[in-house]
């Protein structure tokens, strides 16, 4: 029989009064407010003032807000993005479940390659894409001046049609995206008996497939809204020349290009765009838990039966194939082929006046390489460093018993509502009141901590599903067999949780390399990014250039991507 | 110095539900013995498991081994899991996926940094003892459900602890392999001879197993005591209901004498009923009364000898057939009944006798 070891630990009498596991719990509870309130305080501030906060004997007062709303000039500029907004929802929706139904579940010809490549714009920036529509479908586009020497109506793409089509482009992978993992949850048996029971099959996709997407209708379609009502790039690029303002340029050109820049007004429209977005978030939020009870049973092991389009199926195919083509790879291969050209037209053979001074100029600027090495450094340190605290605050928020666990969570999620824009402007104010932080705006410190609390929605919401996924038993198990909290993180969870961390990071890191709009009002002389480069080169109106930078932005994300999948298979989609 | 386990006044309310989840539980674990606590799903079993291992924070009590306290709220002392030194073993086994059984096993001793060897030692010892040692370096999705649950023991105790807890550790496994496993494991806990407390809704497990059955409902204890009393002498009435198969009858008070008394049941028919010394029931001469009969313990009588007491008339509603043995529902006057006999009984009606230390009368 062996004995029970005798317990030599003396008696506790006391609960300990310091603890690893709960210092990092307040650190990170601390850091996560601070870096929600840092960008915050001073346009709230501001917003009351009379004057700059850099300026002595400053007022307070509500004139920057009865000024506003008595300016005709915002309310065209907001009904204008709220137009723009909705309209690009309904098309990118409605686009996108289209999609992703044809796609998962019918048995069109080449439907496996059209699931990747639909999915291209999740990756580019929207900034790419406009430079991209602009190269191929612009007034002075490629493919706007073949159509006209062959005689063919003609459009227009500055204009508020031409915008709305080529931000839905780049939501549409979203709806697809978020319909295609729940056509992959739901029951493909539902489908069976509706063919069953005698339903054709595009009655079935109708009566069955459809409504089953409701909870993922709903969720694209809010976040399509929110990020719609936000988008900087394509509104820019295609409606600057032709006076088209939503509300994020109104704020650029007020705020950075305007001529007397009014930073009261700045401030106002600032916290007037963050109380709708935090409206449109919280509605989203309240919906969606509504509609997670029509979610049907999840986790079916067996691949559904395509439904079978017969004579259709090839005419589907063709339509996907001319979207993918016209919508995606033309502009896209447009623009990169221009970043190899000294300028590119339908009358000379491209292929014969092949170059690569576009890219010897960008990277013989020392200004315009330093873009690019701080993306490529932002990606790769700033995503890692907020992969990990995000990833923290997702183990504290769904794993441990910490007091402020429900808070860490709001907080996290919070900046959804904040626009890149915004936050850009709040930190700039925030560096350059806080007397010796202003020095770090010369830095790509500043940018990468603006960077990672616009991102913490994302990263927070990319690690939750893993971590909630993982049966708290195996850290309990842990804690018994003891560990710390911290311990059961470092030898459990973490190790657990690599896959989904890794996909985090790329994720985060592709994001971070795409980011502009955060970073326009902060940008100084050291800390400039490709973005900002490109609407720099983009006013000087250099095509050739930008076109250059966009295709050494794709390029760097297809590493990303294909690293992620051939060296640590991990794919960032289900 | 003993090494008790000395649960008082337990008490765990959720910030998210108005109710409590368990009321006030007092529960003392003789050193080296086997406790289970036993209950529908939902009545706190798990809770005060895991209060006492330390993953959930009660409202009010404290928690202790001997003298090592590691739970009293009085004092405002709550130890975090890691420093009781507890062994545990979780219903879906919470093998951690990324390490080899061996390392599994390893984790507690190489977390307080113990040399290599007394490692390796330790852990070979602890699989030889679930016989598992040929299997350290499979990962646990390679194992059976059975081995898995072995190697969750295995990890429970390689550090020796004093009090080991299992949560209804056998609930995944085949019907077949649980009843070995139930053989297996108490013939472990007396050979360490180990502290244990065991959560299980399974009665025969607890039943099987335990030296004491803390019968647990909607978060109080009803009662503890070792199995026989548990059985033969059931607290109260949901005691009585839980564990086997229970009928009541009801019928009217007579003759109350002290420790004796007849029952009288609407149709004239008498029985004599004892009173249990731990029962706190008061008697009350003529007073409605349901007592509580073991349907095990009922005789069925194929002749009619209804000249001998306590025997009963009943008509017999339904029978099922069970292969070893039928079951009766029969209806006397004084409510249904169910039985078992191991005699298919032909005709409508039959008569029972009903033995008189059978029959409980309950407070409650
Ligand atoms: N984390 C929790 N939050 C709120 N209520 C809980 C939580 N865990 C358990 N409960 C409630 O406490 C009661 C007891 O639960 P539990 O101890 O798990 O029961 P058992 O193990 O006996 O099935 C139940 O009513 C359950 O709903
Ligand atoms: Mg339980």
């Amino acid at each position: 029989m062996t004995t029970v070891e005798q317990n030599l630990r003396p008696i506790a009498t006391t609960r300990p009064k310091f603890s690893w596991d709960s210092g990092v719990q307040w650190l990170v509870v601390i850091v996560t407010a601070l870096l929600v309130a840092f960008p915050a305080w001073p346009i709230i501030l501001q917003s009351f003032m009379s004057k700059p906060l850099y300026e002595e004997n400053r007022a307070f007062t509500f004139d920057n807000y009865t000024n506003l709303l008595g300016n005709a000039r915002f309310w065209d500029v907001l009904v204008y993005t709220a137009a723009f907004a909705v309209a690009t929802t309904i098309i990118a929706v409605i686009i996108g479940i289209v999609l992703a139904v044809i796609i998962n579940r019918t048995n069109i010809p080449l439907r496996n390659l059209y699931s990747n490549l639909v999915t291209i714009p999740y990756y580019v920036s929207p900034l790419v894409l406009a430079f991209a529509w602009m190269q191929m479908y612009g007034p002075q586009g490629f493919g706007t001046i073949l159509v006209r020497t062959l005689k063919l109506p003609i459009w227009q793409l500055y204009s508020f049609g031409g915008i709305v089509i080529v931000s839905a482009m780049y939501y549409i992978p979203y709806t697809f995206l978020y319909a295609t993992s729940s056509l992959a949850l739901a029951d493909p048996q539902l489908e069976s008996a509706a063919r069953i029971g005698g339903a054709s099959p595009f009655r079935t996709i109708w009566s069955v497939t459809i409504p089953l997407l409701r909870p993922a209708i709903t969720y694209s379609a809010l976040l399509t809204l929110v990020s719609s009502f936000e988008l900087l790039s394509i509104p820019l690029v295609l409606g600057n020349s032709v006076g088209i303002d939503t509300l994020a340029t109104y704020l650029y050109v007020i705020g950075v290009v305007g001529v007397n820049k009014d930073q009261g007004a700045v401030a106002a429209v600032a916290v007037l765009v963050v109380i709708l977005v935090t409206g449109l978030v919280y509605m989203q939020s309240k919906l969606v838990s509504l509609e997670r009870r029509f979610v049907t049973v999840g986790g079916k092991a067996t691949r559904p039966k395509a439904i079978d389009l017969g004579g259709w199926k090839g005419i589907v195919s063709l339509f996907v194939g001319l979207y993918v083509l016209l919508g995606i790879i033309l502009p896209l291969g447009c623009i990169v082929l221009t970043s190899f050209v000294p300028f590119l037209s339908p009358f000379m053979n491209p292929l014969k006046m092949l170059t690569l001074e576009n890219y010897q100029g960008i990277f013989g600027s020392p200004a315009y390489r330093q873009s690019v090495v701080n993306s490529i450094n932002i990606s790769i340190f700033a995503a890692a460093i907020g992969i990990v605290f995000m990833a923290v605050a997702a183990l504290i928020a769904y794993r441990s018993t910490f007091k402020y666990r429900n808070a860490v969570k709001y907080m996290a999620l919070y900046p959804r509502a904040f626009p890149g824009i915004i936050v850009g402007i709040g930190f700039l104010w925030a560096f350059l009141l806080v007397p010796g932080l202003g020095s770090l705006r010369n830095t790509i410190i500043a940018i990468s901590i603006a960077f990672i609390m616009r991102y913490l929605p994302l990263g927070f919401s990319a690690v939750s599903p893993a971590v909630l996924q993982v049966s708290d038993e195996l850290d309990r198990a842990g804690r018994v067999a003891g560990a710390t909290w911290l311990g059961t993180i470092r030898h459990i969870l973490l190790p657990i949780l690599k896959p989904a961390l890794v996909s985090g990071y790329i994720l985060l890191a592709i994001s971070f390399l795409k980011e502009y709009s955060t970073a326009l009002f902060l940008v100084a002389e050291g800390s400039r990014v490709i973005g900002t480069t490109m609407l720099e080169l983009w006013k000087q109106g250099g095509a050739e250039p930008v076109a250059a930078l966009s295709t050494i932005q794709m390029a760097i994300t297809a590493v990303l991507i294909i690293g992620a999948r051939k060296l640590m298979g991990v794919k960032l989609h289900e | 110095m003993n090494n008790d386990l000395i649960i008082e006044g337990l008490t765990k309310q959720f910030v998210t539900s108005n109710s409590v989840a368990i009321a006030d539980v007092n529960i003392t674990v003789k050193e080296g013995t086997f406790t289970t606590l036993l209950g529908p799903s939902g009545c706190g079993k798990s809770t005060t498991l895991n209060c006492v291992a330390g993953l959930e924070q009660p409202t009010a009590g404290s928690i202790r081994v001997g003298d090592f306290v590691m739970t009293d709220t009085a004092r405002d002392l709550i130890l975090p899991p890691e420093q009781r030194h507890l062994g545990m073993v979780f219903q879906s086994y919470a093998l951690w996926p990324h390490m080899k059984v061996f390392d599994n096993v390893a984790f507690a001793l190489k977390l307080q940094k113990r040399p290599s060897d007394e490692i390796k030692q330790r852990v070979q010892e602890s699989l030889a003892l679930v016989g598992l040692e040929e299997l350290a370096d499979r990962y646990p999705f390679q194992l059976s459900g059975g081995q898995q649950q072995r190697v969750a023991l295995a990890r429970a105790v390689v550090s020796r602890p004093k009090v080991l807890l299992l949560d209804e550790p056998l609930s995944n496994l085949d019907a077949k392999i649980r009843e070995s496993a139930r053989i297996w494991l108490r013939g472990l806990q007396q050979q360490l001879g180990i502290t244990t407390v065991y959560v299980t809704h399974d009665q025969s497990e607890a039943f099987a197993m335990s030296d004491m059955i803390a019968v647990m409902s909607m978060g109080k204890l009803q009662q503890y005591a070792p199995p026989e009393e548990i059985y033969e002498r059931p607290a109260n009435r949901f005691v009585a209901e839980f564990i086997g198969v229970t009928s009541f009858i009801t019928g009217i008070l007579q003759n109350v004498d002290g420790k004796k008394a007849t029952l009288k049941l609407a149709s004239g028919e008498l029985l004599n009923i004892r009173k249990e010394n731990k029962s706190d029931y008061v008697w009350k001469e003529g007073e409605q009364t349901a007592v509580a009969i073991r349907s095990e313990r009922v005789e069925v009588l194929t002749e009619g000898a209804s000249e001998r007491e306590n025997t009963v008339k009943a008509q017999i509603t339904t029978r099922t057939y069970l292969g070893s043995k039928w079951q009766y529902t029969v209806e006397t006057s004084g409510g249904s009944l169910r039985l078992e006999s191991t005699d298919a009984i032909q005709g409508d009606s039959l008569f029972m006798y009903l033995p008189p230390d059978s029959i409980i009368l309950l407070a409650g």
